[in-house]
């Protein structure tokens, strides 16, 4: 147990706790077991794509994957109706040029906004979740601005750890962007190999966010694979307009920083968060008006951490 | 330092005499540390002593030991008894001393220090009660509880496996406390890593990675904050207000000072601070504000000081129609040296389009800003009052008041007095714009 414990990737902070993945095993392994009731399933907002994380002390659940099936007529024929809107865009669409844009625009986009909050509608592209998973306390709800023209990200930070006898950090915020899917839920994947910086026009309170992008992966063991970067907000009644080199993002698996870093690449992009996890109780906001990304022709860094050696050098 | 370097360049020969050395700078840091000097000598001893030597050889020194300990030793339940070492030794002052010679207490007490994997656990777990979470000079003493010597691999073997896992887990989590704290480890931290664990060990391997990673994000925020934030009100006012306003010739202005007052009937009134900020482009915004359109002031909204949360009220006004809006352009002889318009008409590439095709949310301007220790509308209006100095135009504007869950109308006029009938005076536009900011609420 404890080699196992030891090959989890011992390397820096849990501090920035990850976007879709519970915290990180504790390392110390208590001997008295506590033996808990089961505790039953919180209404949290379902993560997509990742693994369930079952809490301490409760069973595992034994059912057949057939079994956990929910049928439901009115929502098979919305997910049918969606799917034909899918076919129809994904035919319609190169009738045009490559994403449905028109060939000159496609080639000579400098930048491109991929999401804005322009309705109750765009709020369905993301899934929040707080630390209310993993038996904290945190809160985190979603709705449109004042004025209906941004989203605002609102709720309540509380780091008291779950006493489930295991866990020993607790305290995160997130809300992250639904994957794009094609039709017959196919995965899609943004490309955005010819920008390196990503743009964002927000209004935050003063704390700092931690910004993460999840990239396709090839083998199962990178499926926790996040790069990470932090973003600082001002506070105050400005917008501010961020920009964030995808050259500074760096490699972390299950809240630990990596050794190895690579830059990041942008040909498939699945998902796009934002977590908090200041350690500062209390409540948050942060207003977003866009998220986009661009070129800037003034940066031409590849990736900001050394990789020509094991980062640090051990 | 001159040793610990020399000391570090031998270990990199090729651990000649480890021992011998982590023995002469073990005492060398104990007596660094030790807060009673009667102790040195005996700390000395037991550091010098071979951890690997014959019981005899152990048996031959007289072993102090510590009267606390000796009745519990047989008991299994080791962690609690060191969390009740802490409580017995600090007693009722929980200080950096007291956790010291707690320390100092189980080191002394047994020459093998059977159990200081639990001492150290039990020790992280006080130290936010102590006080002393932030206190590198502590995490050293408390990875100097360690044995130096031991837990160091001899061969390749132990080195490709987990030699001494508990300890080695211990040591991380030490370092890992730290990291959460944000301390930075420094090279004694490094050294005494090094004698305890190798060079190799897990616990060095986390050290060289905070090495390298805290210093990359250590100055990363562009808007910094002061560890220790300022105490008196005003002056937290006066740091949250030009960071917010993000304009180097705003102007804070103290208007009240935080005092108490005693009234005629002899009763104490404490009269909140009240700071403001304003620029001067935002006084020629005001200035330029059409006066039949209300100006709102708006709060409180909270900013966060690392984990101080402070509010702050602002005073605004709707976006002007777009069919009021009136063109404004530049001077171009208000400045010769930099002209503020420039009108080249430069060859653009296709696709040199530097703008996001995006409509971005448009909210009117905001006129000034302030920070108080009461949000209610009496001290709101005294700011409005003391904006007025500069800003003659508030006079006329009508000024309304979206406090968080309630609406009023309030308006300034040249005398005081009119307060409680402008209160409850109220006219259809009022109520017109109540039901739209309760609308959107």
């Amino acid at each position: 147990m404890t080699l196992s414990a030891f090959r989890v990737r011992l390397v820096i902070s849990t501090r920035f706790v990850r976007d879709f993945v519970v915290p990180p095993e504790p390392l110390i392994i208590r001997h008295q077991q506590a033996v808990l009731p089961s505790i039953p399933s919180l209404t949290v907002p379902r993560r997509a794509m990742t693994r369930e994380y079952r809490r301490p002390g409760e069973p595992i659940d034994n059912r057949f994957p057939w079994q956990k099936i929910d049928f439901d007529f009115s929502r098979g024929l919305e997910g049918l109706k969606n799917n034909i809107m899918l076919i129809k865009k994904e035919l319609s669409d190169p009738w045009v040029g490559p994403e449905g844009k028109p060939i000159l625009e496609h080639m000579l986009e400098q930048n491109r906004v991929i999401w804005e909050f322009k309705g109750p509608e765009s709020l369905e592209q993301w899934i929040l979740s707080s630390d209310l998973e993993i038996g904290g306390k945190s809160e985190i709800n979603l709705r449109m601005g004042k004025n209906g023209q941004s989203c605002f990200l609102s709720g309540n930070l509380d780091s008291t750890p779950p006493r489930d006898g295991e866990t020993r950090y607790s305290g995160y915020c997130t809300m992250r962007s639904k994957q794009p899917q094609s039709f017959f839920n196919r995965k899609k994947h943004y490309d955005w190999s010819s920008f390196n910086t990503l743009h964002l026009r927000v209004r935050g309170d003063g704390r700092p966010w931690m910004i993460n992008i999840g990239t396709e992966t090839y083998f199962s063991h990178q499926k926790n694979d996040i790069y990470c970067y932090f973003m600082y907000t001002r506070g105050g009644p400005y917008w501010q307009e961020i920009k964030i080199p995808f050259s500074k993002f760096f490699l972390s698996s299950c809240g630990r920083v990596q050794d190895s870093q690579h830059p990041l690449w942008l040909d498939k992009v699945n998902t796009v968060g934002f977590t908090l996890g200041d350690k500062a109780d209390g409540p948050f906001q942060l207003e977003i008006d866009f998220i986009g990304v661009c070129r800037d022709y003034a940066h031409t860094e590849q990736c900001a951490y050394e990789s020509y050696k094991r980062n640090p050098e051990v | 330092m001159t040793r610990i370097r020399f000391l570090l360049q031998l270990q990199g020969l090729g651990q000649v005499g480890l021992s011998r050395f982590a023995a002469q700078h073990g005492a060398l840091l104990q007596s660094a540390f030790c807060l009673q000097p009667n102790l040195i000598k005996n700390a000395q001893r037991q550091v010098i002593k071979h951890f690997h030597g014959s019981l005899v050889c152990a048996k031959r020194n007289s072993v102090p030991s510590a009267q606390p300990l000796n009745e519990d030793k047989k008991s299994n339940d080791s962690a609690l008894i060191h969390a009740d070492l802490f409580d017995h030794v600090s007693g009722t002052f929980k200080t950096k001393a007291t956790f010291n010679k707690a320390i100092d207490v189980f080191i002394k007490s047994d020459v093998r220090r059977r159990g200081h994997v639990e001492f150290i656990y039990a020790a992280l777990k006080k130290m936010p009660e102590f006080g002393v979470e932030r206190d590198l000079a502590v995490y050293n003493k408390l990875l100097d509880v360690f044995p130096k010597g031991v837990f160091v691999p001899r061969n390749f073997i132990q080195r490709m496996f987990n030699h001494y896992p508990r300890q080695q887990e211990c040591g991380v989590q030490i370092l890992e406390q730290m990291e959460n704290y944000g301390i930075m480890p420094n090279l004694e931290t490094k050294v005494l890593l090094v004698q305890i664990f190798g060079e190799k060990g897990h616990p060095v391997r986390k050290y060289q990675r905070i090495m390298y990673w805290f210093p990359k994000f250590k100055e990363l925020n562009p808007w910094p904050i002061p560890k220790d934030l300022p105490t008196d009100p005003v002056d937290l006012a006066r740091f949250s207000l030009a960071r917010i306003a993000d304009d180097l010739d705003a102007q804070v202005t103290v208007y009240q000072v935080p005092h108490t007052d005693v009234t005629e009937k002899g009763e104490h009134v404490t009269l909140p601070h009240i700071v403001g900020i304003q620029s001067p482009n935002q006084i020629e915004l005001l200035a330029k504000h059409n006066p039949d359109r209300p100006v709102f002031i708006e709060g409180p909204f909270p900013l966060w000081l690392r984990k101080t949360c402070v509010h702050y009220y602002i005073l605004r006004a709707d976006p002007t129609p777009a069919d009021e809006k009136e063109e404004c352009p530049y001077d171009p002889e208000s400045c010769l040296a930099y002209p503020l318009a420039l009108d080249l008409d430069l060859d653009r590439d296709m696709g040199d389009d530097e703008t996001f095709d995006v409509e971005i949310c448009n909210e009117g301007p905001v006129f000034a800003m302030c920070m108080t220790g009461q949000g209610d509308e009496a001290t709101l209006n005294q700011w409005i009052s003391g904006l007025q100095q500069k800003n003659p135009i508030l006079g006329q504007v009508p000024v309304l008041f979206l406090l968080e869950g309630r609406t009023t109308e309030l308006k300034i006029s040249s005398d005081k007095e009119s307060d409680s009938q402008n209160s409850q005076h109220e006219d259809h536009q009022t109520q017109d714009r109540r039901s739209k900011v309760e609308a959107n609420r």
